[in-house]
């Protein structure tokens, strides 16, 4: 399989610089740590919001950080789009006879981002080991989805950010505060910022069914219907098929850089 | 000489000026992120109130910290740590002025100009908002003066901590893992990822006397009268303190640094 080869040569190029790999993914790593003592400081503070103390924050933290460091490891490409047009590697793409999503995922995977899947899967576990959670096999598939659904949420998001780039040629920076919001967003439970968020961040971009509501059917707290919060994830999936969409009508407008 | 080290100030300081459309996206970022902040601090306060850090007191504080973000977020200046990674700082070698300095005068021009392109806006949007999101004026005027001498203490502060990136570039060169190093540590006991008033106070105690702090911390809590004028006096002498020593450790990490320096060739 042609991913199979990509993927190999992006292991072997980050196996030349070994240290600068290990590196760079030790001290992303200390980001999200630095992040998580905040909270933990946080909470020795507060001890709870809206009902939702410190291990249920760090469920939904790890959540967060596993989906996106996910999606930022295997779908870089889309978020560096602009890189792929600026040096005319986009129009080399468009010639070839393979699908072209298929290229742009296998243009780039970062290595680095896998040091901080591991920390999301850790803080999942270590959350799910403190809480009291009644599990049945419906919350099992219903937390599995969630994780999905966080994956392609993010995806989602940088392909509408590749598709500005189609026109910009630059990165639009204001695309960051939706991804990096979304991010930020996630690890409270969202209901505790203003409605017009709230609403941003449900409707228009599924953040909230990766965390909030799953979590809320898992944990059985919150005021929405329990059979709303269940399929939830897997009303969230179907995001990413308009960015899709979106993105391969905006295609047809493009024009190479020339480079 | 010291002519020099103001024209590369100055040239910097221009250079930056330059990237306006990088201010104005910036604003946008730091603006929602004050909303994001607030909403979810008012909801923790509104649950269990803080002595002394109402929720206006809070909102100002943050903010004052998105308004002056550039200069609180350490980052490693400009081009330098692609000369340190690519080896073009020795050329530098050559030249008659000290290295320490030369990087100083570049950070602190760059630092200078990015926060002058983003307070005003963002101050003046925050001072109109409505509710609970709104901005105060400081507590009285030598509030507004021992703020004004503490963010420029801030600066210097700013700078003089990412020389350390500098420094831990020359020992791992990855410019991009040692900025982030220097900056998360910074930013945990700088107030940047939480409020430090909102720390429990025993480990307000000891991070109250670290340096992050006294990047932008104390200037905002002077403002909003979280820290009165006595105390605002003594720990701005102790920030001064702190600066003057890690001026003095950089500039001696910085020579072992570039003496062990191999340069390749090429």
């Amino acid at each position: 399989m042609l991913y199979n080869k990509f993927l190999k040569m992006h292991i072997k190029t980050s196996m030349q610089y070994r240290f600068n790999t290990l590196f760079i993914g030790i001290t992303q790593v200390l980001v999200n740590i630095g992040e998580v003592l905040g909270v933990w400081i946080l909470f020795s503070q507060f001890t709870s919001v809206k009902g939702y103390g410190f291990y249920e924050c760090l469920l939904m933290m790890g959540i967060v950080f596993t989906v996106f460091s996910f999606a930022e490891c295997f779908a870089r490409g889309y978020d560096e789009f602009h890189m792929l047009i600026k040096s005319g590697e986009f129009d080399r793409m468009l010639i070839r006879p393979v699908n072209i999503h298929y290229q742009i995922l296998g243009s780039k995977i970062e290595l680095t981002k896998l040091a901080r899947m591991a920390l999301g899967i850790a803080l999942v576990i270590i959350a799910l080991v403190n809480l009291n959670i009644d599990w049945s096999f419906l919350k099992i598939l219903v937390l599995i989805s969630s994780f999905i659904c966080g994956i392609t949420t993010i995806t989602g998001l940088f392909i509408i950010s590749a598709t500005i780039s189609i026109f910009t040629i630059e990165q639009f920076e204001f695309v960051n505060i939706f991804t990096n919001g979304a991010k930020e967003t996630a690890y409270y439970p969202i209901n505790i910022y203003a409605k017009w968020m709230t609403k941003i961040f449900t409707y228009v971009i599924p953040v909230a069914c990766f965390n909030y509501l799953p979590l809320s059917y898992l944990l059985e707290i919150g005021n929405v219907p329990m059979w709303l919060c269940a399929i939830s994830p897997l009303i969230g999936i179907v995001f990413i098929v308009p960015c899709i969409i979106i993105f391969n009508l905006c295609l047809k407008k493009y024009k190479s850089t020339g480079t | 000489m010291n002519k020099s080290y103001l024209g590369i100030f100055k040239m910097e300081f221009k250079g930056e000026l330059q990237y306006r459309n990088k201010a104005i996206s910036g604003i946008f970022t730091q603006f929602f992120w004050g909303l994001l902040q607030i909403y979810l601090y008012v909801a923790f306060l509104n649950d269990t109130p803080v002595n002394g850090f109402s929720i206006s007191q809070m909102a100002t504080y943050i903010w004052l910290g998105q308004a002056f973000f550039a200069m609180r977020f350490i980052t490693m200046p400009k081009r330098t740590g692609d000369n340190i990674v690519n080896g073009n700082v020795s050329y530098n070698f050559v030249r008659p002025l000290d290295l320490y300095n030369n990087w100083f005068c570049e950070n602190l021009g760059q630092k200078i100009a990015a926060t002058l392109l983003r307070f005003p806006l963002i101050i003046v949007i925050a001072l109109f908002l409505p509710g609970n999101l709104k901005m105060y004026a400081p507590v009285n005027i030598t509030a507004l003066l021992l703020t004004i001498l503490g963010i420029i203490l801030g600066i210097c502060l700013s700078v003089a901590i990412s020389m350390f990136a500098v420094y831990l570039t020359f020992k791992t060169l990855s410019q991009k893992g040692s900025a982030t190093i220097v900056a998360t540590i910074s930013g945990l006991l700088g107030g940047i990822v939480i409020p430090l008033p909102l720390m429990p106070q025993s480990l307000q105690n000891v991070i109250n006397y670290l340096p992050f702090r006294f990047i932008s911390d104390l200037p905002f809590r002077i403002y909003i009268g979280n820290i009165g004028i006595t105390e605002g006096l003594i720990f701005l002498g102790i920030g001064i303190a702190w600066l003057i020593v890690l001026i003095i450790i950089g500039k001696l990490l910085i020579k072992s640094a570039l003496k062990n320096t191999v340069i390749q060739g090429g």
